[in-house]
This record gives C-alpha cells, sequence and structure tokens, in this order.
C-alpha cells in the first residue's frame, strides 16, 4: 500500500502547541522568519515559514529528509502491522478453535488423556501456560523488530525540527 | 451454612476496618496535587512498570471476575474453565493489539484517543456516553452484589434495610477513594488489593490440593461427584445448555468477552499512565502474568468448591454460586471454632471486601474521568477550563457518579442483576472495540463513522439484551415471570459485534461519498498524527 498522493501535504507538527522553536539544521537561509511570530501559534500555520520551498507549500513535494521520514515510517507501519496480526491472530484463532471444538467436538474434547483430566481441560489450562510465552515471544519481538524502527523515527522527527517534544 | 462465632464475625470486622483505615490513608497521602491535571489523571508516571502492571491487573480482576467465575467453575466446571482462558485472553489481546497505540494516541481518557483527529464535541459526547454506559452497569451490578455478599459474610440477618446500609456504605468509601485518591491513590489501592488477592488465593489453592493429596485427578473426581452432574460436569453445556443455538450463544459469550472486558474504559485508562512503549509493554508483561495466573489459581478454587462445598448448598446460598469462595474458605478451615477457620474465612472476607472496594472505585473514577474532562472540559467548555476547576468538577463529579450508583444499586438490590455484567461487556465489545480499533487503525474512518460505531454499537447491544432470555422468559433471568424475549441467547455480542463494526464503517463509507473534503481532512489529520501514534514522536 503506498499513498503517493497524499505526499503533497507537508510534513506538520501536531497543531495546537506553543511554538517551541525548535531550530532546523537546514534553515540557515530562514532564519529571518523567526521574528515574524513572537507570540506563542499554531503550528499549523508556522510550518509553512519553515518550509525550505519557501510558497506554497502545500503543493510541494516533499524534501529529501522528509522523504527518509516517510520511508521510516512506512517501514515502522508495516514491522508494527506484521507483529500485530501474527500476535492477535494466533491467540485469537487459537482461542476460537478451542471453543468451536468444545462445543461440537464434546466426544473428543472429553477424551481422557491422564486419570480424570480430559483432553479440553488440559487445552484450557496448557492456554494459559501456553500465555507466558507468548507475552514473552511478543515483548522479544517488538524489541527487535519495531522499537529500533521507532526511535529512528523519533530521532528523524527531532532532527528535522518538526515538533520539539518529547513524548510526554 | 454460615454457622460461625461471633468471635468469627467480630475478628471479620477488625479485619474490614483494618483495610478501610489503611487504604483512606494511602489514598489521603497519595492524592494529587491540587492544580496537576497530569498529576491526577495519569498520576504516577513515576511509578515502575512492575507497580504499573499491578495496577491495571488490579483494575482488570474486579469483584465480579472473582466471585463469578468462581461460583461458575463450581456450578458449571468445563464452561467456567473456558471463562477463567477468555478472561485471560482478553487481556492478553488488549495488549498484543491496543495498549502501544493506545498509550501513544491517549493522554487521560478514551475520548481524547477517539478525538484526537477528530474534532468536535459530538465525538466527545458520545466518547462519554460509551463510557457511562458500560462502567455505569458494571457499577451497579457490583454495588448490589455488594449488599447481598456484606450481609452474608457478616452473618446479618436478612431484615429490611441491612443490604441498604451496605450498599451505601461501600458506595460512599468508593466516592472517597475515587474523589480524593484520583489515579494515583487507585492505583496504589490496586496494587494492595492484586497482592492480597494473589496470597490468599494461593493459600486457597494448595490447601485445595493438599486436602487430596496434591492428586488433580482427585479433586476432578470429587467435583464431579460434588456437583451432582458427573462427567458432564468437565464437559461444554452445563452453564447454557447444549441445544444448537445455547451452544452459537455460549461460543458468542466468549468471544465478547475476550474482545470486550478488556476494552472498559477503567483498565484502558490505566494504559494512559505509562511513561514509554517500552513501559507499557513491560507494565502489561506485568499486568498479563498476574491475570493468567490468578485464572490457573480460579480454576482450583472453583473446582474445589465444588469438590468440598458441593453444588447444593452453594445454589442454596446464591443460586449463581457468588459466594462459593467464602464457604470454601469455610470448609477448608476446619472446626468452625479454631483459629485456623478463622483467619481463613477472615482473609478470604476481607480479601473479597478489598477487591469490591477497590473495583468500584476504579469504576467510579473511569466514569467521573470521563463525565470531567471529555464532557465538561471538552464539551462545555471547549477545551478552555482550568485545570484547576477541571480537578474541582473531576472530584464532584465522582460524587455524582457515585451517588447515582448507589441510587440504582438500592433500588435493584433485590433482583438478579448478574446481567448487568453481560451488559457492560456487549458495550464494551461492540462499541469500544469497534471505535478503538478503526480510530487506530483505519485512515479512512471519519466523524460519523466514530459515531455510528460507538451509538450504534451500544444501543442494539442495550436493545437485544433487553429483549435477550438473560432478562425475561427463562427462571434464571431477571424477570422470571415475565416473558417478552425475542432473542435466545443470553448474550448479545454475536450480533451486536459484527452491527458495531459494519455501523462504523458504513458511516465512513457515507462521509467518503457525502463529505468527500472532510473525510480527506480527516485522512490528512490521521497521517499527521501517524509518527506519534507509532513510534510517539511528536
Amino acid at each position: 500500500m503506498t499513498y503517493a498522493d497524499d505526499n503533497r501535504y507537508p510534513p506538520s507538527a501536531p497543531t495546537g502547541w506553543p511554538q517551541p522553536q525548535t531550530e532546523s539544521h537546514r534553515l540557515p537561509p530562514r532564519r529571518e522568519s523567526y521574528g515574524r511570530a513572537p507570540w506563542p501559534e499554531s503550528y499549523g500555520h508556522d510550518a509553512a515559514s519553515y518550509d525550505s520551498y519557501g510558497q506554497a507549500p502545500w503543493d510541494e513535494p516533499y524534501a529529501y529528509e522528509t522523504h527518509r521520514h516517510s520511508a521510516d515510517l512506512t517501514a515502522l507501519r508495516s514491522a508494527y502491522r506484521v507483529l500485530r496480526r501474527v500476535s492477535t491472530l494466533t491467540a485469537l484463532g487459537s482461542f476460537v478453535v478451542y471453543v468451536v471444538l468444545s462445543c461440537w467436538a464434546p466426544g473428543l474434547m472429553g477424551s481422557k488423556i491422564a486419570g480424570e483430566l480430559s483432553l479440553g481441560m488440559a487445552v484450557g489450562v496448557l492456554q494459559l501456560v501456553v500465555t507466558f510465552a507468548a507475552v514473552f515471544w511478543y515483548g522479544r519481538s517488538a524489541q527487535r523488530s519495531v522499537d529500533p524502527l521507532a526511535r529512528a523515527v523519533r530521532e528523524r522527527a527531532v532532527a528535522t525540527g518538526r515538533g520539539a517534544g518529547v513524548a510526554r | 451454612m454460615n454457622g460461625f462465632s461471633s468471635g468469627t464475625q467480630s475478628t471479620v470486622i477488625v479485619v474490614f476496618t483494618v483495610l478501610v483505615t489503611l487504604t483512606l490513608l494511602m489514598c489521603v497521602m497519595a492524592g494529587p496535587d491540587r492544580d496537576d491535571l497530569t498529576n491526577f489523571y495519569t498520576g504516577y508516571l513515576s511509578l515502575t512498570p512492575l507497580k504499573n502492571g499491578l495496577a491495571i491487573a488490579g483494575d482488570y480482576i474486579s469483584a465480579a471476575t472473582v466471585l463469578s467465575t468462581t461460583g461458575i467453575i463450581a456450578l458449571a466446571g468445563y464452561d467456567g474453565y473456558v471463562l477463567a482462558v477468555s478472561t485471560a485472553l482478553s487481556l492478553v489481546l488488549l495488549m498484543f493489539l491496543l495498549a502501544e497505540p493506545l498509550r501513544n494516541a491517549g493522554r487521560f481518557t478514551m475520548g481524547d484517543v477517539l478525538a484526537r483527529n477528530m474534532p468536535g464535541r459530538a465525538v466527545r459526547i458520545a466518547a462519554c456516553v460509551v463510557t457511562l454506559s458500560a462502567t455505569l452497569p458494571f457499577l451497579v451490578v457490583q454495588l448490589s452484589g455488594a449488599g447481598s455478599l456484606l450481609t452474608f459474610i457478616l452473618n446479618i440477618p436478612h431484615v429490611a434495610g441491612a443490604r441498604t446500609t451496605c450498599i451505601v456504605i461501600v458506595g460512599s468509601l468508593m466516592i472517597i477513594y475515587a474523589a480524593i485518591g484520583g489515579m494515583r491513590g487507585t492505583a496504589l489501592m490496586q496494587m494492595i488489593k492484586i497482592v492480597l488477592l494473589l496470597g490468599t488465593s494461593v493459600v486457597v489453592a494448595a490447601l485445595v490440593l493438599r486436602r487430596f493429596d496434591w492428586s488433580p485427578g482427585d479433586v476432578l473426581r470429587a467435583a464431579q461427584h460434588g456437583s451432582g452432574a458427573g462427567p458432564a460436569f468437565l464437559r461444554q453445556g452445563l452453564q447454557l445448555g447444549t441445544s444448537a443455538v445455547d451452544r452459537v450463544d455460549f461460543v458468542s459469550l466468549q468471544i465478547t468477552v475476550v474482545l470486550g472486558v478488556a476494552c472498559l474504559p477503567h483498565i484502558t485508562m490505566r494504559l494512559y499512565s505509562a511513561r514509554d512503549v517500552p513501559a507499557v509493554r513491560r507494565s502489561m508483561s506485568w499486568a498479563v502474568g498476574t491475570v493468567t495466573t490468578f485464572c490457573l489459581l480460579v480454576i482450583i478454587m472453583g473446582t474445589g468448591a465444588a469438590a468440598l462445598v458441593g453444588s447444593r448448598y452453594i445454589t442454596a446460598a446464591d443460586p449463581h454460586g457468588r459466594t462459593s469462595v467464602l464457604m470454601l474458605s469455610q470448609v477448608l478451615g476446619g472446626a468452625p471454632t479454631s483459629a485456623g477457620a478463622t483467619i481463613l474465612y477472615s482473609a478470604v472476607a476481607g480479601m473479597v471486601f478489598i477487591t469490591l472496594l477497590s473495583s468500584v472505585a476504579g469504576m467510579t473514577l473511569a466514569a467521573a474521568s470521563s463525565l470531567a474532562h471529555d464532557l465538561f472540559a471538552h464539551a462545555v467548555r471547549r477545551g478552555e477550563a482550568e485545570p484547576r476547576t477541571e480537578m474541582t468538577v473531576a472530584a464532584w463529579t465522582s460524587v455524582a457518579v457515585g451517588t447515582v450508583a448507589i441510587g440504582l444499586s438500592t433500588l435493584v438490590e433485590n433482583w438478579d442483576v448478574g446481567v448487568l455484567t453481560t451488559l457492560a461487556v456487549c458495550i464494551g465489545a461492540s462499541a469500544v472495540a469497534p471505535a478503538l480499533t478503526y480510530s487506530l487503525f483505519w485512515r479512512g474512518f471519519t466523524r460519523t463513522g466514530l459515531l455510528a460505531a460507538l451509538y450504534g454499537g451500544a444501543a442494539c447491544a442495550l436493545l437485544l439484551m433487553v429483549f435477550s432470555k438473560a432478562v425475561s422468559g427463562t427462571p434464571s433471568a431477571v424477570f422470571p415471570d415475565a416473558d417478552f424475549h425475542l432473542f435466545p441467547m443470553q448474550s448479545t455480542g454475536l450480533v451486536s459485534i459484527p452491527f458495531g463494526y459494519l455501523a462504523g464503517w458504513l458511516g465512513s463509507r457515507l462521509d467518503h461519498r457525502r463529505r468527500a473534503a472532510d473525510s480527506r481532512e480527516y485522512r490528512r489529520l490521521y497521517e499527521e498524527s501517524e509518527a506519534r501514534l507509532l513510534a510517539a514522536a511528536e
């Protein structure tokens, strides 16, 4: 999925944020615009004066940095999506299979596997036990696949000066 | 059944008093600064993931979970085991699917998440309405249960007014906790509660197993015998029946629990107070671990209650078996006058009491926060309320929510309102879950779609519930003598969850077609905030 037609919008920071005036490394020629808005104003408005391309920012393509940024974001989005889908569908799917089998295959789920312990009970308890492993697995894969990308996106967002806000 | 000496009763009362005094003291000491909103709503950004996770687990395991799940296991065996699994799984799904984006998108309440790229008061109002409609039934069911439970624990004879007095006392305490403690105070309380709950449950479960020489097979054999159901105790179907419709009903109930419980606003509210994404992940790991452990213990306790107490006595005390934990502790303690019996019974009674208090306090706080933050600060004052005013309003809305809940609970105290738990979970699954998943993951979601999902899902769940088998037409219904049921199931999830998702989708399609400019604007806002949503980059 690409959203080519949406790339027309300039990257602007969250609106309604009092101007923190973070400096951007790539904007020395437009420094004079800092003097223009001494009072806190909505970020969306000021973003226009930051734009390195000057006029008509809404029709300009992304700058190089921004392009990298959106590539990072795309990577992060798909990494999150894969992680989310795999984990959620596995958890939900196994549970649905378990419940459906309990209802429509009572003979199978009721078969004794050890003493009084039936297969259905054993699978139910097993799911609870496996939960610990699943949570551990999720934490580790998120750390490996998502966290580095998220860090890159965050650092680039700070580097391009679009919002100095650290997450709360 | 409660044949205890007055010595035991006085011990129980002493335990209750100590618990109340300790928690009240803690709430006062941990109360928020008077003009810091962040401190009041999230309170404890400084808390470690372990403590935060314990607080989430504490909020998640409500008194209804502890008492009803044990009761259902004791009475219906296998169906209860499945319920325990689905309860644990719901929190797992919250962790896998929603927790991290929710933490990044939200600030204080569910309204903040939903309204982040859809300006306008209607969204805030809808968020508040759905929050209230999901938390109030839960609150009422637990408060009205508190009446019968406390009269049972303290062995107060069934005189008129005894239950009402208990409800009013518990309700007043709950208001005080919510209004004074804020998120920080209730978090501490949830932590104490979950530690006590786990500790006591471990002891009770160990005593059950020791009684049967640590042999699970013997426990199961005795449970089959004690339940009077024989091998059916270990097969699906005792709770709702075995006909085709009943089985569909059972599956639908379990799916509703999985999707709905963890989405309830008082649980998601705890996520916003995590420091960053790794912290929310670690908190959720602790929470899931705790809840799963507890579910395993509940399975042992419920089976033990069936084996040692027997379903005849359990149903005699309460048709839904909500007193089975207490009765189990009486049986395990040995002779009614021995010190062991007194200690065990007091501990279990104290655990039930603190669980009850903390869960109603948490829900009151969630409802009051939504009223103060979504309705007052953003819908009435359009986001320009002074933090100090908003906090005062939050304290007063706690009082208002609590008073309304107490009033409703005393009204229904003589009815069997367990169905309200199902209603709350159904609203969670069919209104909150679609709104949150769409809002977090679908860039084409629009304002009309959001309102349709919230109002449509909630209304559908409510309407179907009124005409369901749980309200009329069966002996165990709220109105056993009347019969106006049209929907042949106990829970509404099978229809109302797809309805909620469909309403959200159709509403958004409508906006794409009718208000193309608006829906493009929503898409733009979504994409702008995506870096924040996924990476916490502002």
